[in-house]
């Protein structure tokens, strides 16, 4: 288990990991925190030719607020962005997807940008995004582009990132005061992927009917899945999370798969819906 | 509470082995250093049965830094093959060669063996062999195995049934007409393998001018091991060193010879050349050693009370594709001592093992593990059926003290254990009586909680006696050496291969007792087979037990010269009325003691350089050795107690309470006992809720890294909780019956027992394991 | 072939080596530092976990020449002149270690940890831990030894 042979370059900036990603072509592959490209270039299931290591990039580890949007730079690691105050008290559902990546040393490490581009169908920040409306900025040649996270995941491991592009940052819509969330997943153990997770956050308005729901179901489809029609229809109705998880469940179609059923993914995204929601409510 | 008996035997001494690990200077295999060693890397089959058409090395060797690329032929010249061949009826004999000649038999097996100056370069390399296989067609299970025209494994077998086994005693088949019902239970145990967290590996070193090899290895069993070596490589056993240092875990895994380690000593001679190996996880998962994959099927005969009457047991054991073991071993411990605590006399087994095209099993913690759960199981079985309450069931058939010794419908025979007292003492910790409140009023609250318990009677140490009983080759005894150096110094040595259990401590302990001196005056060394003497290992739970009584029985011996010294010395005609006491002699004078000023360190130099002092005809010099053969079995006992909620919606289970009450006789260190029953209840509830080590229908392995082999972290066990019920055995020299596996073997009955309490409710029952969530819903989900 | 400088436990190392190779393996090779062992290398046991900038980290996904303007810190660094350091300490009082193969790579997560959160409770311990395979010791004195280090040090 040693990974093969690779060329190393090490950027100071941005344009100069650009210019190197520019120059070599599908043969390099961008190295953040390496914590998935890791294992697999130990286990020789990938070979890149060259590795542009992004750490010794400058500015590209920062968490900002904006106006409606708190805005992390993609080199942030996941245990900064689990542990900062700003994200915790503008985006809650973040702060608590964060916490529950892997495990504390491979959350010193792993980063928002590597999460996003590496797109697991399983990961936390994937979903969140997805679910929240984030938005990711991506700088390449031909400039920078803002791409809405529902547009980014394409399939398993897979998304519009062209292979001279690099995520520069992320933006997450700030949760509304009162706005309730909850980020319910269930795995083998801690720390191991999920076989479902659902990230929620609904906003109530004063007759307690649903004024936004945000809803999102990772683990289950080769990326994650945000219901939208169902989401659509839940709006300004008096939540009910019996019947929600239960359209959540008729929403996903998960594959079969020799670990883990697809019977028995519908059921757990059912369950962890209502629970989710109903945490939510019970917040409130 | 009795005085105790021993002065250091029992104290909770921290160990000495502690400082070296924590501070990272502890001496694994891979930490010593050897210059100019070359590092293996072997090619491995990534069929599960294919014909060997030929092998492609020119471009593999045309790599930098590669040195030679041997294959199965080229070991077959230089290593003779294993033969498994014990005489016991109904076990075909088997042979492999170092590395496959004609064909692989699992996905993993190891092809040719790529030898460069580093780990990656051989890497490299082995990606640039090129075997060119014929696949076969495979059989990946117990059943595939045996159905009719199903491929051959090992062709030099008649069937892939490699062994079958029947017993009967009395008359089974009257009890069950007589019975009031025959209760018929199932249980199905999932392929697992080892996993230290430290692989295998190795380093070899020959020297050519001394015609000498040095193994570095992690062996549980130094002494067999230079045995096999030194066999296979048709050396002599004086040109074969095995140095075992510390030792990252074995748990079984690290007994045999294997063929890696063979091909890389093999290498060694070949090139001159130091080789060393480190066997990576992959390879680890793949290819080590597996274990268990075993299903029963037991038949109970019962009164309507719930006695038992009779009992038959049928076992089926997917072996896997190689024996290094005899095929039938395992498996027939379980039939053997399947009755444990409860009485029956009539009693038949079928014990039936198949070859697969898997990595071939061996012993793991526990190889009977599955004993408990099938016993225990089949108690519950019978309450259910029955409608009476599991723990009077097991009060009903349970032996008294009164009818100790008793003997097992097999012959085996249990002394000195305790059975009832755990048992009672563990359903009185977790509030047996109050439980079934409790558990209804959660019910209530949509809840589901279960108490599961499992009695274990712990087969621990084997003598040869046994061995010989069971047409095994082999022996059960055990070796060690005490030298009181003329300083003083005490160095000890006894045959066993630690890989954790803190034998420099607890011997340490054990030696000063019997000596007469402190601990921290003891040295301890095991591992080296230039240093130790020829034991037999550390397997089971025999450390404790042989271990500590033959190096007890040594230090009485050197006792009993220094003593002889000491009054020659002090100008007494007789040692009687002396002792020796953390070092120092003292004389009993009308019951009270006095020193007598003479320390060990002045015997011990008169021992060494001044002998015309020592008592006439006294040879000089304070050296001692031993040998010490257990009686046929030990036994020790436990019960566990378990108590489990099940999250019916999910499937997931949580364990909230864990009580075990264990009997092993004489602790020689309760820091080591208690560590030990913590890493055996662990080791047990992580096989019965997570571990798998799966294949696909066409017995390609989908386990391939510790994301799919999943093992317990910290947040997946409870807390243990250890009630302390030991008594002395009289049938060792220190009383101890020895322990470290029915920690195994009780919680993985307790917590199945446990979830199909939780699950009764439902009307359904859990038979197989892991216990995966996945699993549980499926059952909820056909209701 | 690169060469470059490493920062081990303060220690200047010149290192020659692929841009591959491990940071593991070069700790354990190049610099001579074995306590840091290697249980995987996909970064799933822990047992090769050392601190990066006071960071955790497991080694086995790192390769060394990134690690060059960082400060590496290993086990061997813990026991300062060879008395071990409070979590060291209650390992050994607590029996928290068998075979020890895994020891390394816990103390090193904690010696994190315990900073970042001096007085953590027994569940917060379990989680951080269940980041480190151990075979032998079914956690529960690591957890208690860790509890008692960070009670110690309170």
């Amino acid at each position: 288990m040693k990974p093969a042979s690779f060329a190393y370059h090490r950027p100071r900036s941005l344009g100069e990991a650009l210019a190197l990603l520019a120059e070599h072509g599908a043969e390099a592959k961008p190295l953040a925190g390496g914590q998935s490209l890791g294992p697999m270039m130990n286990m020789r299931l990938a070979q890149p030719a060259r590795l542009i290591d992004l750490n010794a990039i400058k500015g590209l580890d920062f968490l900002n607020e904006t106006e409606n949007a708190v805005e992390i730079g993609a080199l942030t690691r996941h245990q900064t962005i689990a542990s900062s105050s700003l994200v915790r008290a503008a985006c809650p559902l973040l702060a608590e997807a964060a916490q529950s990546i892997g495990h504390y040393a491979i959350r010193a490490r792993g980063t928002l940008g590597g999460s996003l581009a590496h797109a697991d169908p399983a990961a936390q920040l994937p979903l969140v995004a997805a679910t929240l409306g984030a938005e990711i900025a991506v700088a390449g040649p031909r400039g920078e582009r803002r791409i809405a996270a529902q547009d980014f995941f394409v399939s398993l491991m897979t998304t519009v990132l062209e292979p001279d592009e690099l995520i520069v940052s992320v933006g997450f819509p700030k949760a509304a005061p009162r706005e309730a969330h909850a980020f319910v997943q269930f795995s083998r153990r801690r720390g191991d992927f999920a076989m479902a997770a659902v990230a929620v956050s609904v906003l109530l308005d004063v007759q307690k009917r649903i004024q936004r729901l945000r809803l999102g179901i990772g683990g289950v489809e080769d990326k994650p899945v945000v219901p939208t029609r169902l989401i659509e229809q839940s709006e300004g109705k008096v939540p009910e999370p019996a019947a929600l998880a239960a359209a959540a469940r008729e929403a996903v179609s998960p594959a079969e798969n020799p670990r883990v059923p697809a019977v028995y993914r519908r059921e757990l995204v059912e369950v962890l819906t209502r629970r989710a929601l109903q945490k939510c409510l019970n917040s409130n | 509470m009795p005085k105790p008996r021993f002065r250091h035997i029992g104290a909770a001494l921290p160990r000495k082995e502690d400082l070296r690990l924590l501070t990272g200077h502890g001496r694994y295999v891979d930490d010593i250093e050897i210059p100019g060693a070359l590092h293996a890397c072997f090619v491995r089959s990534p069929h599960p049965h294919a014909r060997i058409a030929g092998i492609d090395t020119k471009a593999a060797l045309s790599m930098p830094g590669v040195f030679a690329v041997f294959t199965g032929k080229d070991l077959a010249q230089w290593t003779t093959p294993l033969r498994m061949a014990p005489p016991i009826e109904g076990l075909h004999p088997v042979e492999m060669t170092t590395l496959p000649v004609d064909k692989v038999r699992f996905h993993g097996d190891p092809v040719a063996c790529v030898i460069a100056t580093s780990r990656y370069l051989a890497e490299d390399a082995a990606e640039q062999v090129e075997a060119d296989y014929e696949a076969l067609p495979a059989v990946a299970d117990f059943d595939q195995a045996l159905a009719p025209g199903a491929p051959l494994v090992d062709e030099s077998v008649p069937s892939n049934l490699v062994s079958r086994q029947a017993f009967t005693t009395g008359e089974v088949a009257a009890r069950k007409r007589e019975a009031h019902r025959v209760v018929e239970c199932t249980f199905s145990q999932q392929r697992m393998t080892h996993l230290p967290v430290e692989t295998r590996g190795c380093a070899a070193v020959w020297d050519e001018g001394r015609r000498h090899l040095t193994l570095h290895i992690g062996s549980q069993v130094p002494h067999p091991l230079r045995t096999q070596v030194a066999a296979r490589m048709r050396l002599s056993e004086s040109q074969v060193t095995i140095s075992s240092l510390d030792v990252g875990g074995g748990f079984g895994q690290k007994i045999a010879l294997y063929r890696e380690e063979l091909t890389v000593a093999a290498a060694s001679r070949q090139l001159k050349r130091p080789v060393r190996w480190r066997e990576d996880r992959m390879e680890n998962l793949l290819a080590a050693s597996h274990a268990r994959e075993d299903r029963c099927r037991t038949r109970a005969a019962v009164t309507k009370e719930g006695r038992l009457l009779g009992l038959e047991l049928q076992i089926e054991e997917d072996f896997g594709a190689y024996c290094f073991y005899p095929a039938n071993y395992l498996a027939r411990v379980v039939a053997m001592i399947l009755t444990g605590p409860y009485k029956v006399r009539d009693y038949a087994f079928e014990v039936k093992v198949a070859l697969t095209n898997k990595c071939g099993n061996g012993p793991m913690r526990a190889p009977m593990a599955i004993t408990s759960w099938v016993m225990e199981g089949t108690m519950d079985a019978i309450a259910r059926e029955l409608a009476l309450d599991p723990l009077e069931v097991r009060r009903l058939n349970m032996v008294e003290p009164g009818e100790l010794p008793y003997a097992m419908p097999t012959g085996e025979v249990i002394a000195d254990i305790t059975p009832r007292e755990t048992l009672e003492a563990a359903v009185k910790a977790i509030d047996y009586a109050g439980f079934r409140a409790r558990q209804a009023a959660a019910r209530r609250e949509g809840r589901y909680l279960g108490l599961g318990l499992c009695s274990v009677v712990e087969s621990t140490t084997y003598g040869s006696r046994f061995y010989k009983a069971a047409g095994i080759p082999g022996s059960g005894h055990e070796a060690a050496w005490l030298r009181i150096e003329p300083s003083g110094a005490v160095n000890a040595s006894v045959g066993l291969g630690p890989t954790g259990q803190g034998y420099e401590t607890a011997f340490a302990q054990v030696v000063a007792e019997g000596l007469g001196v402190e601990p921290a005056s003891v040295r301890v060394h095991m591992g080296n087979t230039d240093v130790a003497p020829y034991g037999m290992g550390s397997r089971g739970a025999r450390g404790g037990t042989a271990g500590s009584a033959t190096l007890f029985l040594c230090a009485r011996d050197a006792n009993e010269k220094v003593l002889a010294i000491a009054a020659k010395m002090l100008g007494f005609d007789s040692p009687e009325g002396l002792r020796m006491v953390d070092g120092r002699v003292e004389r009993e004078v009308l019951g009270e003691r006095i020193e007598t000023g003479i320390a060990l360190a002045q015997i011990a130099r008169t021992a060494y350089l001044d002998p015309t002092a020592l008592p006439a005809g006294m040879a000089p010099g304070l050296d001692f050795s031993k040998t010490y053969d257990p009686p046929p079995m030990t036994y020790s006992n436990a019960a566990h107690a378990c108590e489990v909620e099940l999250d019916p919606e999910t499937g997931a289970l949580r364990i909230l309470r864990y009580f075990v009450a264990e009997d092993c006789g004489t602790v020689l260190n309760p820091f080591v006992v208690e560590g030990q029953q913590h890493g055996a209840i662990a080791m047990g509830l992580s096989g019965a809720l997570l571990e798998h080590m799966r294949y696909d229908e066409h017995a390609q392995n989908i386990t391939g890294s510790l994301a799919d082999y999943l093992v317990a972290t910290a947040t997946d066990l409870p807390r243990f909780e250890i009630l302390a019920m030991h008594t002395p055995s009289r049938g060792n020299p220190v009383g101890t019956k020895g322990m470290a596996e029915g920690g195994v073997m009780g919680s993985i009955g307790a917590i199945a027992n446990a979830v199909n309490d939780a699950l009764a409710p439902f009307g359904v029952i859990a038979d197989r394991q892991p216990l995966s969530p996945d699993y549980l819903r499926s059952l909820l989900r056909s209701k | 072939m690169l060469e470059f400088e490493l920062n081990v436990n303060g220690e200047r190392h010149s290192v020659r080596a692929e841009p591959r190779k491990l940071l593991s393996d070069v700790l354990r090779e190049d610099c001579r530092l074995t306590g840091t062992h290697v249980g995987c290398e996909h970064g799933v046991c822990g047992a090769c976990t050392v601190l990066i900038d006071g960071q955790p980290a497991r080694a086995c996904l790192l390769y060394a020449v990134q690690m060059q303007d960082h400060e590496i810190t290993t086990i061997e660094a813990i026991a300062a002149g060879g008395r071990p350091g409070a979590l060291q300490q209650a390992l050994h009082e607590a029996h928290g270690l068998q075979c020890g193969f895994c020891t390394a790579g816990i103390v090193m997560t904690f010696e994190a940890y315990l900073k970042e959160n001096p007085h953590p409770s027994e569940e917060e311990v379990r989680d951080v831990l269940s980041g480190n395979l151990c075979r032998c010791t079914g956690y529960q004195n690591i957890v208690a030894a860790i509890l008692k280090a960070a009670h110690a040090k309170a």
